[in-house]
């Protein structure tokens, strides 16, 4: 494919221009909590902007374009129902008491809950997911700069890793969600402008609509049969829409972590329902390429779905366009990256280094620690991003451990906000247990939508059973942290009440 | 899973929406206290029930519509 001065001069000039933006916010960080939560000033459009860059992939957009071209936008339902009603919930109920809790990570809220082993077991599973995605990401960046422009696969990893890691351990996440949100506005600008050339070579929306619905009906259905492999409905619902998706909106450190630095509870809470507006119009980015590729390629074309995204890039868009596309590209990817990083350097010095190497340093000790941890996880992603590419199953590996926990988790989350008299034994056995069970689940090869419905509900059932024969937690441990608890709290409400005597 | 394999694919948008609407009441009911704590003024436009609402009923449509 060939390579026109213009593009490499975008490519380029977005690169250098996203490290000297991102490099502005070093001055404002001096404590850990301008490093960890952006000094909790962040306003609710950077939250929401910053909580979809992270959430944009570039793995989404060439998985989702081909899903989109053979599933069609049945695909869409990881962006709606997968999504949506996740936000609401997660703003409305779940990010209130995070963000009253003052703590800077989810499991650190379930050790306030429950117990330190609870948040011990979660934060090293996501902490050590996360720092493995680091290696996926930045071998996926080199590869798409090797591939597009020709730069040495060593010198692409390193460019990236350079430009993000500098912004991020210096800005720490002030300067993760500001760039999020330049990013995200990359990555629109060169989704809408693929959907403004598809159209025009279709002849018009409404007659690329109508031949798409006479050539491939079914791609315009959001649900397909219960005999679908991939994407049956009621998996769709109950195990996408009803468990993996609250899980990941409300449990996922990289999205929670930009709402517990807002300025205030509104802002955390508004910041994601605001997100959710973005959210909804992603399919157009990720799904209507699958749609072009569909309608516009032959056959022979496109052997792999995954080819779909790049031969529109190849075949629909002309010189600087494509450029821009490939910028929008490279900004998913820093944009998940930086956010990865931040996240985890958060939750091994929060979570693991706080709490079981050095318990009563000072802020500055652990500042420099989070930086230094940000700055190994760079380098490891370094090292690490080529051994992804010699076992291409870990990727799929991380993500069913990954989903082994999400149902469990949510089922801990959940009945730790809602119910006071889930106690902390509840909460490590349903925890443990349903961790087992989606683990024995998938042995029988179970549909993942299914194991991660069906491990939440174990979880659930078996923190409510361990829960009723323990014995309840004293209220003093349970205050700010339930749901209603204050109409059960006697001295709270003396208190209020003695307030209101004046 | 038998039993469900004859239920039709129209059902999923009998029961996305009838899910949709149980989360619009949900919406409905958070107290205004509650909506506005921590906001600077008490502007209609910063009532998150109405956001929230907006999403939904933009949801139900498109599930509609497809």
């Amino acid at each position: 494919m060939p390579v026109y001065f213009i593009d490499t001069f975008i490519i380029v000039f977005y690169m250098g221009g996203i490290l000297v933006f991102g490099l502005f916010f070093r001055k404002y960080v001096s404590t850990t909590e301008d490093f960890f939560l952006a000094g909790k000033m962040l306003p609710w459009w950077v939250i929401g902007f910053s909580i979809i860059g992270t959430n944009i992939g570039a793995y989404d957009y060439i998985g989702a374009a081909g899903g989109a071209f053979r599933f069609g936008i049945a695909q869409a339902n990881y962006e709606w129902l997968g999504a949506i009603p996740a936000m609401i919930v997660s703003a409305l109920l779940v990010i209130p008491y995070f963000w009253r809790s003052g703590v800077y990570t989810v499991p650190e809220y379930l050790g306030k809950r429950y117990q330190e082993s609870v948040r011990t077991i979660e934060a090293f599973i996501y902490g050590l997911f996360l720092v493995a995605l680091l290696g996926i990401f930045f071998w996926a960046s080199g590869l798409m700069l090797h591939t597009y422009l020709g730069w040495p696969l060593r010198l692409s990893i390193l460019i990236t890793a350079v430009i993000v890691g500098v912004y991020t351990i210096t800005g720490g996440l002030a300067a993760v969600a500001v760039t999020d949100v330049v990013q995200l506005g990359v990555m629109f600008v060169g989704g809408i402008s693929v959907a403004i050339i598809g159209f025009w070579k279709a002849g018009g929306v409404k007659v690329f609509f109508a031949n798409l619905a006479s050539a491939h009906p079914q791609h315009l259905k959001v649900f397909l049969p219960l005999d679908n492999p991939d994407y049956p409905w009621l998996g769709m619902i109950f195990g996408l829409g009803l468990v993996l998706s609250p899980a990941w909106w409300c449990a996922n450190q990289s999205i929670i972590q930009r709402t517990l630095g807002a300025r205030s509870e509104w802002d955390a809470k508004a910041g994601m329902l605001f997100a959710a507006f973005p959210k909804m119009m992603v399919p157009l980015l990720v799904i209507l390429p699958g749609f072009f590729a569909l309608m516009f390629a032959s056959p022979s074309e496109i052997a792999n779905p995954d080819q779909a995204l790049p031969w529109v890039i190849r075949n629909l868009l002309p010189p600087g366009l494509a450029g821009l596309v490939f910028v929008a590209f490279v900004a998913a990817l820093h944009s998940s990256v930086d956010s990865t990083l931040n996240s985890a350097s958060t939750l091994w010095t929060r979570d693991i280094y706080q709490r079981y190497v050095r318990r009563d340093a000072s802020d500055r000790h652990y500042l420099f620690v989070g930086r230094v941890l940000t700055g190994c996880f760079v380098v490891f992603g370094v090292l690490f991003a080529p051994v992804t590419d010699k076992f291409p199953g870990i990727y799929v590996a991380m993500q069913n451990l990954l989903s082994f926990f999400q149902g469990p988790t949510l089922a801990t989350l959940l009945l730790g906000i809602l119910w006071w008299r889930s106690t902390k034994w509840g909460g490590l056995f349903g925890l443990t247990g349903g961790v087992a069970s989606a683990g024995v689940m998938f042995l029988f090869k179970m549909n993942f939508l299914y194991v991660a419905w069906w491990s939440f509900v174990v979880s659930g059932l078996i923190n409510i059973i361990v829960s009723l024969i323990t014995l309840p937690e004293k209220p003093e441990k349970l205050r700010g942290l339930v749901y209603g608890f204050i109409e059960r709290d006697k001295k709270a409400q003396e208190i209020l009440k003695q307030k209101a005597e004046g | 899973m038998s039993f469900f394999e004859h239920v039709p694919v129209f059902s999923g948008k009998v029961l996305i929406t009838f899910l949709y609407l149980l989360l619009a009441f949900w919406v409905i009911k958070r107290s205004k206290s509650f909506i506005y704590e921590g906001a600077p003024t008490k502007r209609n436009w910063r009532d998150l029930r109405f956001w929230a609402l907006v999403l939904i009923g933009i949801q139900i449509a498109l599930y509609l519509i497809f």
